[in-house]
């Protein structure tokens, strides 16, 4: 859908949902709502609503930021540590990889 | 695997409902404004054409970018109509066409590409072992008498399938049970965003070796999944449904290729063409009952399973509007002066010259062209809007752009994957662009026709005709010419 077909209360709302939503686990929601409303929020002429629009919008960023360093951090860890790890890494392991036959 | 089937029946068979009003939610203004046209829609074909005896002089062109098609459009105001001018509507429809298609063609190749990607990087889906509940007959024995055999009555099975579900779709809709089509659209979705998302994703991990822990993939999951599912059934932008939607249709695709027998799959594809061509064209073919139904209800189809082609417009839409336009929005009477207003006032706008009826002639002059699919097809249509003027085209960027059912990029990419698992790029080139061309084909006919038309037949009976004789006369000749050692 359109933002541009959405009146400025409207897309407070959709923004506020989305920040929102986020918090299940949806640092993907984050991230949508920070580029989906960026422009919005910060390169459109001042409308009553941008303040809070702007608010979500950061914070959103920030929590997409937080999602992919610890979500980067772990990754790291796990496949650094994998194979010192041994059964305890293959027990939290969805796919271990068997080389090439 | 039933679940599953049904998933895609249904997909099938939504789409073939034209998009023509937008979603409830916003925009009230929008059916207000829509409903005069509806009224007048069935003189829509004979403006469209060009037809001398309407005594309105501007021609129903439709300028999509008004730079690019002003003057033009401008010469032919108040001309009157003429011979020529005739001629320069057919043209510049066409035109129009040929860039929308050229905008189907992309998300068209996407789809193909990831499949045919896939196929050819995993091998999970070329190795046959399980097979679709619809197709009892394995194809197992080596006579090519009693393969053919099964493969038509596997073929058959499936096509009273989803011949069944066509109706059951029809009637679920004729008699306005909404919630349960949805149900069923959420619920496909889901299973395919989730179950099939998952053995995809399982698949490629472990194709490409990368080690991956239960943490990480839940976090994966549950993102794409709820992401997709609100994107596509709710709230989203527009890029991001429209990448769902062709991920979906590949995933589907890449499901029939690894769930159908070999011979089945080619006569499957061959059948749910001629199914696609009686249901959407016979007088009460259920594909043509689903769209006329729509039409006359003046109703927004399920927002799951069409691909919309219209997204550049959406940018400069948005481009456009400041605050200014948008405390008016829901008052149509308001609107709708404030564009007379400018229609009059002409200059330093971008339909400088035109009037207020001329804006409603185009708009009635092109209205809704289907191209509906099989049951499952989905549909390709192209609707217009041209009101070009300012801040108003946003309004209408949701049913501006070719409409292509999801099912026509399922068994597209269908086709071309089946022809890249036998591993011959020649073949698989020769199938790709046979697609384009046909589709290209479809759309040419949409714009002189100009009602729903089925997307698969020309398509797929292309893409047939050249991969069996890219088989049976090419290779072998391109094979003798490299063993002879010739050059051309």
């Amino acid at each position: 859908m359109d933002l541009g077909k959405l009146k400025d209360d409207q897309k407070l709302d959709l923004c506020r949902w989305y920040f929102r939503g986020g918090f299940a686990f949806l640092p993907f929601l984050w991230a949508i709502n920070a580029v989906w409303f960026f422009w919005e929020a910060f390169r459109r002429n001042p409308f009553e609503e941008q303040k809070l629009i702007r608010r979500y919008v950061i914070l959103s960023a920030i929590g997409v930021a937080i999602w992919a360093a610890g979500l980067t951090t772990w990754i790291i860890i796990f496949q650094t540590n994998r194979a010192e790890w041994g059964e305890f890494a293959d027990k939290i392991s969805f796919t271990i990889p068997q080389g090439i036959p | 695997m039933s679940a599953n089937q049904s998933g895609s029946e249904h997909t099938a068979l939504m789409d073939a409902v034209v998009q023509q009003s937008e979603p409830p939610n916003y925009g009230t203004d929008r059916q207000t404004r829509q409903r005069p046209n509806k009224r007048t829609r069935s003189s829509v074909p004979v403006q469209g054409t060009g037809n001398p005896s309407r005594d309105d002089p501007s021609p129903p062109t439709v300028s999509r970018s008004p730079g690019q098609y002003d003057d033009r459009a401008r010469l032919n105001d108040g001309t009157g109509p003429s011979g020529q001018e005739m001629y320069m509507d057919e043209e510049e429809e066409l035109k129009y066409g040929a860039k929308h298609v050229i905008k189907l063609f992309v998300p068209v190749s996407l789809c193909m590409l990831v499949v045919v990607a896939t196929i050819s990087s995993i091998s999970f889906y070329t190795t046959k072992d399980v097979y679709l509940l619809y197709t009892p007959f394995h194809e197992k024995s080596s006579d090519p008498g009693t393969k053919i055999w099964n493969a038509l009555a596997n073929a058959g099975i499936l096509l009273i399938v989803i011949v069944i579900m066509t109706f059951i779709l029809i009637l679920l809709y004729k008699y306005r049970f909404y919630k349960v089509i949805h149900g069923w659209l959420i619920l496909s979705s889901l299973m395919l965003l989730f179950v099939f998302a998952y053995l995809y994703l399982e698949e490629v991990l472990r194709a490409y070796n990368v080690p991956m822990d239960y943490f990480t993939l839940a976090v994966i999951m549950w993102n794409v999944g709820v992401v997709g599912m609100i994107c596509i059934h709710w709230k989203g932008p527009l890029r991001l449904q429209q990448a769902y939607l062709i991920f979906i249709a590949a995933l589907m695709a890449l499901v029939f290729i690894k769930y159908l027998p070999d011979w089945t799959s080619w006569v499957v594809l061959a059948v749910i063409s001629i199914w696609d061509l009686v249901a959407v064209l016979t007088p009460k073919g259920p594909l043509r009952i689903l769209v006329e139904t729509a039409q006359e209800r003046n109703e927004q189809i399920f927002p799951a399973l069409i691909y919309s082609s219209a997204v550049a417009y959406t940018v400069v839409g948005m481009a456009d509007r400041g605050g200014e336009t948008t405390g008016d929005e829901t008052r149509p009477a308001a609107r709708q002066a404030q564009r007379q207003e400018r229609g009059q006032s002409g200059a330093g706008d971008d339909n400088g010259g035109f009037s207020e009826e001329w804006a409603n002639q185009v708009t009635h002059a092109i209205n809704t062209r289907v191209l509906a699919g099989q049951p499952g097809n989905y549909t390709a249509s192209t609707e217009n809007a041209p009101q070009q003027h300012g801040p108003f085209m946003e309004a209408d960027d949701e049913e501006r752009g070719i409409k292509l059912g999801l099912g026509d990029f399922i068994f597209y990419s269908v086709l071309v994957g089946k022809v890249s698992s036998y591993g011959d790029w020649n073949m698989t080139l020769a199938c790709f662009i046979a697609i384009l061309i046909g589709l290209c084909l479809t759309l040419l006919l949409l714009a002189i026709i100009k009602k729903a038309l089925p997307a698969l037949p020309i398509s797929i009976t292309f893409g047939l005709i050249f991969y069996f004789s890219t088989r049976e006369i090419v290779k072998p000749f391109t094979d003798l010419l490299a063993s002879e050692q010739v050059f051309i």
